[in-house]
């Protein structure tokens, strides 16, 4: 009987989009250490997957595991499956760099990659055998700035993951990212922004974090000694200002939010007949029991 | 009577296709039919989807009350283990996903048992707190009869006091064929309706009038459920919004988003007591960390969403606003297709197209090929397509029309 078969699935989203200040320069040291990660998942147990994909501001692709691998070969010695792994991902890295149209945007479609990786879990979560079990979590490696048109998919994606139980790691490279630092909180997942060195991102130091912070198991990892969390900011930004703001007027229709009273809502269209604040009623303190006799 | 027959009929026209289709049903490579009948469920669920009503007006501040008989016919077998627990189970995930999908909107709980009724848990808008409210009632006896009349009046009195732009509902669920009212039920109909709260009721035994009656006069719905798993769909039913009545004002509700109160922002916060916990005698969680401050009058509350305790200022995280948005902006049904090889993989799952696809299923925006499995997670959980999520024009499309507006 196979009971208590438990995997452990890590997918790696890699952001390869060349409009990072930063990756085009040190993209192929990024690249190595985030390879070396994926063959240690691997290689803490033999019962690990790894999907490893890739996004830019043209797409996003899975890399590895693909329909048609090359054979494995070994290569001085190592084992099979990381030379797999490593060769499978370079090669396509490389076509899909060399592909890239010429017009480049700062939007990187990191919402795009997460949405394929959910469905790609639930895919597996459908595919097991009874009795097997399947804890997956998902890293996001990218050196780009926060993207507000993607909100409503990282929402929707954020949400999925909650519900799902899956695990969202932020892994920035240089930027603070507010929006991917909520997916982490509401998951449960892990956020680092690498700590600079002489102004510069640490990059050489990478490897370390991954391995320190992202590498263990959801479930040892409150035995270890992290960064403390970041204070996560959850104020809305209102509809209108696109401004931060920590109390607002909310319409009753469709939710949008307005930093000020206004007669009509810009989303729905609905005009307000009347516009006051939420009725206080006050909460009885006494514990007795309402009866209806 | 008849009329329930034929509705009931429709209802479970699925099912009967369910018995009909055993021809369709064939071994796969592995002879097994697993492959089979998982594709006529997979059929079953995306009707429901298909079938779901899109655009309409939605008044998303839903307020239920959930009204459960206890009353001694609710330990009758013929849903296992008995009728009570059966309706336990299913309600715990009728509540988780309730909160799920309406994630500002306030459910309350009243039981009915010996011609009385009981408000176990006042509208909240934390799941837990219904859950655990109806768990402990298993320890309880069920007896006498219940009054839906004393329900009714119960759930009103709160019901009636809330602002008119919130959208109020209750939901019955009934497994006695009498009901002891003290008064005249049909009075009690009437306010129910006047005052706009759709009522509906799902039956465990058989159809009662009174309860049709009910469903009618304040649209809602009324079914008598078959077995657990009809039970379970009649209760899913109620988890979308209704359309709101058209008599619902529109208003604008002031909301506070609170900033995460960690330990190591200030000192003074790590001593707040927390206001959910205030009146609670054992001090254990009184002090707990991190929590979140009411911008308005700064009380702590270590969850969300709530109604702050001192300033009545509903609390809200954005995100959590931003769970109700597929509503506004859903994603349009997928075109389906025979599957004829011109994708090899489907665009999410990367799963191989085979012989077994018969259908595939098309987005019309990005043009991505996807199977009948992420097509279903798509619309029911992710709410977001992959395909139009890595495509740069229609996201840079998205910033322009954000701008225009
Ligand atoms: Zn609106
Ligand atoms: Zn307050
Ligand atoms: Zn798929
Ligand atoms: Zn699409």
């Amino acid at each position: 009987m196979a009971t208590d078969i438990e995997k452990s699935l890590l997918i790696i989203v890699l952001d390869i989009n060349p409009m990072q200040k930063l990756i085009k320069q040190v993209i192929t040291q990024v690249l190595s250490s985030t390879i070396v990660f994926a063959n240690a998942h691997l290689m803490q147990r033999s019962n690990n997957i790894l999907a490893f994909m890739s996004c830019h501001d043209h797409g996003a692709e899975f890399l590895y595991p693909k329909d048609d691998m090359p054979g494995v070969r070994q290569y001085d010695g190592q084992y099979e499956k990381f030379s797999q792994l490593e060769h499978t991902v370079r090669k396509q890295i490389h076509k899909i760099v060399g592909e890239m149209p010429m017009k480049h945007s700062n939007e990187t479609l990191i919402s795009g990659a997460l949405s394929m990786g959910l469905c790609y879990i639930t895919r597996l979560e459908r595919e097991k055998y009874a009795g097997e079990k399947i804890n997956s979590r998902m890293i996001v490696i990218t050196g780009s700035v926060d993207s507000a048109t993607q909100y409503m998919h990282y929402m929707n994606i954020f949400f999925t993951a909650q519900k799902m139980g899956i695990i969202l790691d932020v892994c920035s490279l240089e930027h603070e990212l507010t929006l991917l630092q909520q997916g982490c909180d509401l998951t449960g997942g892990n956020y680092l922004k690498l700590p600079q060195n002489n102004g510069k991102p640490n990059i050489p130091g990478l490897l370390q974090y991954l391995m320190w912070i992202f590498l263990p198991d959801p479930a040892i990892r409150s035995k270890l000694v992290l960064p403390p969390p970041v204070k996560v900011d959850y104020r809305a930004a209102c509809f209108c200002h696109q401004e931060l703001i920590d109390t607002g007027y909310v319409c009753s229709v469709c939710l949008s939010i307005f930093c000020k009273i206004r007669p009509i809502c810009t989303t729905c269209h609905t005009m307000f007949k009347f516009a006051v604040p939420l009725a206080h009623k006050p909460k009885k303190r006494k514990k007795a029991i309402d009866m209806v006799q | 009577m008849a009329d329930d027959e034929m509705e009931d009929e429709k209802e479970y026209r699925w099912e009967s296709g369910y018995e009909k289709t055993w021809e369709a049903i064939k071994e796969d490579d592995q002879g097994m039919l697993e492959a089979s009948v998982a594709d006529i469920i997979l059929k079953a669920k995306r009707k429901r989807q298909l079938d779901r009503k899109q655009g309409s007006r939605l008044g998303m501040m839903r307020h239920m009350y959930l009204i459960l008989d206890c009353s001694e016919s609710m330990t009758n077998q013929d849903l296992k283990p008995t009728r009570f627990l059966c309706s336990i189970k299913l309600l715990e995930d009728f509540i988780e996903e309730f909160f799920y999908q309406n994630p500002i909107s306030q459910l309350g709980v009243i039981i009915t048992r010996n011609k009385r009724a009981e408000k176990i848990t006042d509208l909240t808008g934390n799941p837990k707190k219904p859950i655990k409210d109806l768990q402990a009632l298993q320890q309880t006896s069920f007896t006498g009869e219940p009054s839906l009349q004393n329900s009714l009046e119960l759930a009103l009195k709160t019901l009636k006091m809330l602002p008119a732009h919130a959208s109020r509902e209750i939901l019955v669920i009934m497994g006695s064929l009498t009901t002891c009212d003290p008064g005249d039920i049909g009075e009690t109909i009437q306010t129910v309706k006047a005052d706009g709260i759709r009522c509906s009721v799902i039956g465990l035994a058989a159809e009662l009038n009174v309860c049709k009656i009910l469903a009618v006069n304040t649209g809602g719905e009324h079914g008598v459920v078959l077995d657990d798993k009809h039970f379970k769909e009649k209760l899913t039913a109620h988890i979308d919004p209704p359309p709101a009545a058209t008599r619902l004002d529109a208003a604008l509700v002031k909301m506070g988003f609170p900033h995460h109160a960690l330990q190591a922002s200030t000192t003074e916060l790590s001593v707040a007591v927390c206001m959910c916990h205030a009146d609670q005698p054992n001090e254990n969680g009184r002090y707990t960390n991190p929590g979140y401050l009411c911008p308005q009058c700064f009380s702590k509350h270590c969850e969300l969403p709530v109604e702050c305790r001192s300033c009545g200022l509903t609390l809200v995280s954005a995100p959590h606003l931003a769970r109700s948005y597929h509503y506004l902006f859903p994603i349009q049904q997928f075109q389906e297709l025979e599957n004829q090889q011109m994708q090899t993989n489907c665009y999410a799952c990367q799963k191989r197209f085979t012989d077994v696809d018969k259908k595939v299923y098309n987005c019309g925006k990005c043009k991505k090929i996807f199977c009948v499995d992420c097509e279903i997670f798509i619309h029911e959980s992710l709410h977001t397509c992959p395909g139009c999520a890595t495509n740069t024009d229609l996201t840079m499309q998205k910033i322009s029309n954000n701008k225009s507006t």
